[in-house]
Parts: structure tokens; sequence; C-alpha cells
């Protein structure tokens, strides 16, 4: 019987220590979260659109119904990316994502120069090399410096209405996700 | 011998079994930690950031999802009444109240998964902040049912669990500070055709 007891008592210890063990493990092997579906979707550097309007089901869920968005994957190790949209919408708001879909940084239109979206997500130590020489056309950018390597990055934009979705298609759909020379 | 091996099969399925089913009950349960509740709606301002607890990261990893930024909005979840009782798809809700300061807000009626509910018309169960009518005071009275109501109507349909998300977009409340003196609308019952 003291056995017995003996035997309970270890197995609820583990099952604590289980518990632990199982839930820092999910983040790491999940095949579930937003890269892994976003992967099945599309390759590194494609925007694609996360709302169902594109046809089939969403790819990330939980996302407005009044909203349009488009994210695509990079690599930060094959150089820096640069994020262009153009066109005028009501609002739009970006996010920058780590590998496990951690929110690393996010703006929205009213930070942004002229209200355009022309973003360049790098390292810390890509942006040294940047600074010190500055390409023309990347001065009106936003730099965002994000200390991963792979990462994802989100553009949402809202729909007021029926009238809107052409246009808010369109601009997600000319959004521009390429690595950039420097 | 065969006694201690029985004992240590034991020991093993108590702790893989209920360390396992401990992990996926957390990770189901809708409200956890880190929680912000304002009158009914609930909201999880640190999911998906870096600071989060490990059970919304684990949450985050596994339903794949891509949280709101500071700089975007906050989104704000309600599953049950003034009263108390949790809203259902068959019953008709008044939203009345004011609106704390933001670019604009959108507010829709979602299942389970937090999906917008389907409502089969071309109207979507969805309102935005633009299109409403205000008050004299700038307070916002919403009818929801599935008959059309004068004012401002959100559409809903079908039978079973319900849940309002209110999203703030561009607002002062996402950042930390902010979130102590914010009063967000009531959901009053109207009434049921069960």
């Amino acid at each position: 019987m003291r056995r017995l007891l003996h035997a309970l008592i270890l197995g609820l210890l583990g099952a604590g220590i289980v518990h632990i063990a199982v839930l820092f493990l999910v983040p790491e092997f999940s095949e579930r979260d937003a890269w892994s579906r976003l992967a099945m979707a599309s390759d590194l550097y494609r925007m694609t659109r996360l709302d169902a309007e594109a046809g089939g089901a969403p790819v990330v869920k939980s996302v407005d119904p009044m909203f349009y968005a488009a994210a695509c994957r990079f690599d930060l190790a094959d150089g820096l990316v640069r994020i262009k949209a153009p066109g005028d919408v009501p609002f739009w708001s970006a996010s920058v994502y780590d590998r496990n879909g951690h929110n690393i940084y996010s703006f929205n239109d009213h930070n942004a120069n002229g209200e355009k979206l022309d973003t360049v997500v790098l390292t810390p130590a890509q942006m040294i090399d940047v600074r010190r020489d500055l390409p023309e056309d990347l001065q009106g950018a936003i730099f965002v410096e994000a200390p991963i390597e792979e990462g994802i990055f989100v553009v949402r934009a809202f729909v007021p209405d029926e009238s809107w979705k052409p246009i808010v298609s369109r601009f997600l759909e000319q959004s521009a996700c390429e690595l950039q020379d420097y | 011998m065969l006694k201690t091996a029985l004992l240590t099969l034991i020991s093993l399925a108590i702790a893989i079994g209920l360390g396992g089913y401990s992990v996926w009950y957390a990770l189901n349960a809708q409200d956890g930690v880190g929680a912000i509740r304002i009158g009914q709606w609930t909201a999880f301002p640190d999911v998906g950031s870096l600071a989060a607890d490990p059970y919304s990261k684990a949450r985050v990893a596994r339903e794949g999802v891509l949280a709101l930024g500071r700089a975007e909005g906050l989104a704000f979840v309600a599953e049950r009444d003034e009263a108390g009782e949790p809203l259902k798809r068959e019953c008709a809700y008044t939203i009345e109240g004011s609106y704390p300061t933001a670019r604009f807000w959108t507010l829709y009626a979602a299942d389970q998964s937090l999906g917008v509910i389907g409502t089969g018309k071309p109207r979507q169960a969805a309102l935005q902040s633009y299109e409403v009518l205000r008050q004299a005071d700038n307070a916002v009275v919403i009818s929801v049912g599935n008959r059309p109501a004068p004012g401002n109507w959100l559409i809903t349909n079908g039978f079973g669990k319900m849940y309002f998300v209110l999203t703030f977009y561009d607002t002062p409340i996402a950042s930390s500070t902010g979130l102590s003196d914010v009063t967000l609308p009531r959901i009053l019952k109207a009434g049921c055709n069960a």
C-alpha cells in the first residue's frame, strides 16, 4: 500500500514536470503556427493574402472581418528586406513578427512618411552597414531594426465599406516584399 | 519484480497522461493569465509580444495567431451580457455607452473560434465607428439581433454561443498606462426568441 502511494505521488510530481516541459516545447514543435501555415501557402518574399477574400480558407485566423491583410516571410540572413505598397487606403498598419509569431515591432500609417508604406527590416549589424552609406532611394523609408533572422511581415488595411474593397485589395496585391541590395 | 514494474508503469502513466492533459486543458481555456477585464470585456494586451507568459506563447504557436501590435490596436472580447448570462446567437441585445479614444473601432459578432459569424446575407455581422449614428452625448446605441432595427443594427442569426469582439485601432489605451480609467459599452439583453 505504501509503495502504491509512493508511486502515485511520484506520478503527480512527474505530471508537474511533464506539464512544464510540454508547455515550453509547444512553441518549438508546433506545426500549426503562423510561420508553418504561411510556408504551406507560399514562398519566402512573397506577399500572401491572409483573409478569405482571395479564395479558400483564411491562412491565419482571427483577422477582423473589416480588414484585409497580407503577409510575407523573410530571412534576414539573406540580406535586408524592403516592403513597399502604393496607393492610399483609409488606414493601414504593419507588424514585424519573429519566427514564433511574437510581435517585435508595429506601426501604422500616421507614423509613416507621407502615409506611404515603405519599410526596410534589417538586423542591427546590417543597420550599421547601411548607415555608413545610406542609398538615395532608401531616404524616406522606415527602418525597423529587428534582432532576428527569420520573420514575418504583416500589413493590415481597413475596409470601411463595400466600395473600398477593390481599392484595398489592389493596395495589398501591389505591395512588394523583396530582398534589397545595398 | 512484476509489482515494481506495475508501480513504475502507474507512475509514468499518471505523469504523462495528467501532464499532457493539463497543458491541453489550460491552452483551451478562454481566459488566462494576463487578462484585463473592463465590465464584460476582456483583453490580452500582452498576447503575441515577447513579454507574454508561457501559456499565451504556447497558445499563439498552437493556433497560429498573429496578434495585433501595440501601435495597431487592441481587441476586447465579451462572452457574457451585463447580467452574467452567456451571449447567444438566438437572442437580441443592445450595446450602449461611450467608447474610449481611438482613430476608429470595429465591432463584430463571432463564433467560438473568434471568426465572424456567417449571416447568409450580403450584410456582414460587423459595424465600424465611421458608419454608426451617435447620440447627442457621443454615445452609441447598437441593436443586435436577426430582425432589422432602426439606428445602428448589427445583424446576427443562427443558434449557439456568440462572442462580441470590439477592436480599437491606433489608440492610446493599447499602451500600458491608458487602461486604468477606460469605460466600455454595456451589453444588455433585449429578449430571446428561442
